[in-house]
């Protein structure tokens, strides 16, 4: 007697909760998803062709430009692919600072994070809390090296320059005022029965799911896998630092959101241990004026905030250039798992799942 | 005092009906203002304060203007006023668009229904028992007669206000409707199984000061839950009080019930497609609809012009200052705070809770509130039985 | 029992109403305070906004004590370039046993403020300052020389255009 009809809809490209460019077709019925693909390209600019065309020292710049929410941790990636091809050991001093900003670096994702998926949830107060301390590290960032988003931080071999002074009294002040900020978030969120109502059981991914689509970071961790790279293939000076890995076992939004918070005081806690133990001495590794490459091969993986994020570099023999170069953006393999996340649920529930994948449509494109 | 003829009540009717819409034009503004603001510091932010960017030209001017403003303590408040005057006007002069397949008729009379719905509710509210004032003698064909302090005192008032509420709905449905689109549509379809849901609850809550105080009329409830039971009455149907305005907020489609213009899943819901003044209409309703319930809530739970209970006031009153006793005892003063309080509230909350989902929202009102308010109707009566 | 008691009274959403209504009142009593407060923002215009040491900001041409370009063309800083943004021309000036730039172009609407010019100079003779209004109405306005078209290269772009502070 009826017609049972499905309704297709765009969510985005230009919609308030895909956190940029991001365009899901979806088809509904009634309000349940049946279907689900999101549909990617918006942002593409190509950034791996133009590394290829630019020398090893230029091509730092434009990974700042991928994941522009965790431009340091893009950095760290970079020199450390090309300190591996081109086999420099960087000082320790310098591994100790990149360490420290790369977890301040953390911390701003996180925030970001937890200020834009706690709007799309409805929570708007949230939102400008968390910028407030996130100010404060973009403060940090400038103080360093100049810029607050687009960081170029680090150089292949150390550091442009050490710490500025006075760098060590903002961490302090930072340090001091940023568990009661934490404990505000929570006291917030943690125990209302809407948000509670709104992530738990909701866009489950489970282990098993999430290994096989190759998901990586909190997501993958808050489904009980502890695989943390900086654990499992400690780099810079992860291997000296004393940190937890949280996990959780529930595998839906709420537990990815205990686990990013929980990751915030693991990252505080690493950044105090880098300010205990700084060690004196150079920042940058004696480097031949022109940098040739070899015949050479690396990946190399780091933990950014998203997940695993790999630089994979060929060179070739005396070349100024990569050969070939090709990021593992996490996001983009996050994204992935949208489809299994979203579909039955309800059309607030993508947008939750959008959130909690902690999606840069900078890094996606590329 | 001469009885008025039957011109003469229609004329003091237009006044009394004059009045109240200046008190609708003058508060509601104030709220979308008060919104900016108070959600401004909430966020530790300051809200508006200025009226575009740029330091040139007449803007210019009115920005370093409020800029000096900024340091007085009271008028450092009130910066920003410039831009909602600058809003409204930007809303009557913005271009009309009108979707190339919309339901042109529906898409043209669903802002009305809603502005209409809202504002025709407050004729059976009742701001001071009785007399407001008497008209100066001086005043041409109505002088000396008295103004009362509602527009219409009808004995099924309360029917009234429940009925007309209703009817806007159907502004937001076929706003969704007729804009021939797909995320009004959502919006429209979620605001019309919403609106039917939580309007049995509220009537529910509503039904337990009529238990208490036997009438429909809404000055008289507000003066026997005022007068005749404890703290305005606010001990006993505290359960109906929160249950009023949970619904009040659902009703109104504020957070965390906002469904219909969810921003974060249908971008703007209901009203996606409206633009210009007729955009303005919706969003003037929401606040229109805010004041009513609020007034519905200072009314019959929160005592309403009466400042304190059990004739307390009269004790008080030879201490507050003249002006307040100016028009005699129980004070429309004390009823606007009531209102006020309670919109600050709306905002408050908006500012501090998550949304709800579309299908928790109906769990909510089918599962909680209405068991809740059922609960609540018995309570009343068994206060009625033993206590009034 | 106790987890009824918790479902019918809202202590949850108390407890949210209690932060936000603290800080709504704490910047409700210091709203008009321009020293000591508590909202976090400032308002742009006129209150200047500041930056550290090392902002990284418009590139600018450094000259010496005489008033001598110190550029020497050398054009380290035309090779790093991310975005080829920098152009030089070579030429000879009376008196001066360096080369001298000829002209020195920059084309501001490229530039991502990387400072890996700064960075290249062997001759400090580039500096990015600490300017951030960088916007203009116009496109020639971001084509900057030694002289000519708008604006030139030693000074800072005008000041002023977006701040207002008079106090």
């Amino acid at each position: 007697m009826f017609k049972n009809e499905e309704m297709e809809i765009n969510l985005g490209p230009q919609h308030p909760s895909t956190h940029g460019v991001l365009r899901v077709k979806l088809r509904l019925d009634g309000e349940t998803i049946t279907h689900c693909r999101p549909m990617i390209g918006y942002l593409h600019r190509g950034v791996e062709k133009i590394c290829e065309n630019q020398t090893f020292f230029q091509g730092q710049v434009w990974t700042d430009r991928m994941d522009y929410c965790s431009a340091v941790a893009n950095n760290l990636g970079w020199a450390e692919a090309n300190e591996k091809l081109f086999g420099i050991t960087v000082p320790r001093r310098a591994q100790y600072i990149r360490t420290m900003l790369n977890e301040f670096n953390r911390l701003a994702s996180h925030l970001i994070w937890l200020a834009t998926h706690a709007l799309d949830i409805g929570a708007m107060t949230v939102f400008l809390y968390a910028f407030r301390e996130r100010e404060d590290i973009l403060d940090m960032n400038e103080a360093f090296c100049g810029s607050r988003l687009t960081t170029t931080a680090f150089r292949i071999g150390g550091l442009r320059e050490d710490l500025p002074p006075g760098f060590e009294k903002m961490v302090k002040v930072f340090l001091a005022k940023f568990p009661s900020c934490l404990e505000e978030y929570e006291n917030l969120l943690s125990e209302n029965r809407i948000w509670k109502k709104r992530t738990v059981g909701v866009a489950k991914l489970s282990a098993e799911d999430a290994i096989a689509l190759g998901v990586t970071g909190p997501v993958l961790r808050a489904a009980g896998v502890p695989y943390d790279i900086r654990k499992a293939f400690p780099y810079a000076a992860y291997a000296e630092m004393d940190f937890e890995v949280p996990t959780r076992t529930e595998a839906d939004t709420y537990a990815r959101y205990l686990v990013r918070m929980e990751e915030m005081r693991q990252s505080a806690r690493i950044i105090q241990q880098c300010m205990d133990g700084m060690p004196e001495g150079p920042v940058m590794a004696k480097l031949p004026k022109i940098l040739r490459s070899e015949v050479n091969e690396v990946y190399h993986a780091t933990e950014a905030p998203k997940g695993e994020l790999g630089y994979y570099l060929i060179g070739e023999k005396g070349g100024l250039n990569p050969y070939r170069f090709h990021v593992r953006a996490p996001g983009f393999i996050n994204l992935q798992s949208l489809p299994k996340m979203a579909e039955g649920g309800l059309i607030a529930d993508i947008v939750a799942a959008i959130g909690t994948l902690d999606i840069v449509l900078g890094e996606i494109d590329r | 005092m001469p009885t008025p003829t039957l011109t003469q009540s229609i004329v003091i009717t237009l006044i009394q009906c004059v009045l109240v819409v200046i008190f609708v034009f003058v508060v509601v503004p104030l709220t979308v203002f008060a919104e900016r603001k108070v959600l401004g510091y909430l966020q530790q932010r300051l809200g508006s304060t200025r009226v575009a960017s740029g330091h040139v030209g007449i803007t210019g001017w009115m920005n370093r203007g409020m800029w000096k403003w900024g340091r007085i303590p009271v008028l450092s408040y009130w910066r920003g006023i410039p831009g909602l005057v600058a809003d409204v006007l930007k809303l009557i002069l913005k271009e009309d668009v009108i979707p190339a397949k919309a339901d042109k008729f529906v898409f043209f009379i669903s802002p009305a229904i809603s502005m209409v719905s809202a504002v025709v509710v407050f004729a059976a509210v009742s701001f001071v028992p009785g007399t407001f004032f008497t008209l100066p003698t001086w005043f041409p064909f109505v002088g000396g007669l008295p103004v009362s302090g509602g527009i219409a005192d009808i004995n099924v008032g309360l029917l009234w206000i429940l009925g007309v509420a209703s009817v806007g709905v159907y502004g937001i449905v076929l706003a969704g409707w007729a804009s021939n689109s797909k995320y009004p549509l959502l919006g429209g379809l979620r605001s019309a199984a919403q609106m039917v849901s939580y309007e049995v609850p509220l009537a529910m809550s509503l039904l337990a000061p009529v238990v208490l105080t036997g009438s429909l009329n809404f000055g008289e409830m507000s003066k026997v839950m005022a007068t005749g039971l404890p703290f305005w009455g606010l001990v006993p149907q505290i359960l109906g009080f929160l249950i009023y305005l949970t619904c009040g907020f659902a009703e109104t489609n504020r957070l965390p019930f906002d469904m219909p213009e969810a921003e974060n899943e249908l971008v703007a819901g209901f009203h996606t497609e409206y633009s210009g003044m007729k955009f303005g209409f919706f969003y003037l309703a929401e606040y229109i609809n805010m004041t009513v319930v609020s007034a519905l809530a200072a009314g019959f739970f929160l005592g309403g012009p009466w400042l304190l209970p059990f004739g307390l006031q009269g004790l008080l009153n030879p201490y507050l200052p003249s002006f307040l006793t100016w028009f005699g005892q129980p004070h429309a003063i004390f009823f606007v705070v009531k209102i006020i309080f309670l919109l600050f509230t709306y905002i408050w909350v908006r500012g501090t809770i998550p949304r709800y989902r579309y299908d928790q929202v109906m769990s909510v009102a089918w599962k909680y509130l209405i068991p809740m308010a059922l609960f609540n109707l018995l309570l009343a009566a068994v206060v009625r039985c033993f206590a009034v | 029992m106790n987890k009824i008691l918790r479902t019918l009274i809202p202590f949850d959403i108390a407890k949210g109403l209690s932060i936000t209504g603290k800080h709504f009142a704490k910047v409700f009593f210091t709203a008009n305070r321009r020293t000591v407060r508590y909202h976090i923002t400032s308002e742009y215009p006129e209150v200047v906004a500041k930056v550290q040491p090392r902002f990284r900001g418009r590139l600018t041409l450094l000259k010496d004590e005489q008033g001598e370009i110190k550029c020497v063309c050398c054009l380290a800083c035309e090779k790093i370039c991310p975005t080829q943004v920098i152009t030089i021309e070579k030429g000879k000036k009376e008196g001066r046993k360096m080369p001298f730039p000829v002209r020195y172009d920059f084309e501001m609407e490229r530039c991502i403020f990387c400072e890996f010019c700064v960075e290249s100079c062997g001759f400090d003779s580039i500096i990015l300052n600490h300017q951030f209004e960088l916007a203009a109405y116009n496109r020639e306005d971001f084509s900057l020389g030694m002289e000519g078209l708008g604006q030139n290269m030693y000074e800072p772009s005008p000041v002023g255009k977006f701040s207002v502070a008079d106090d």
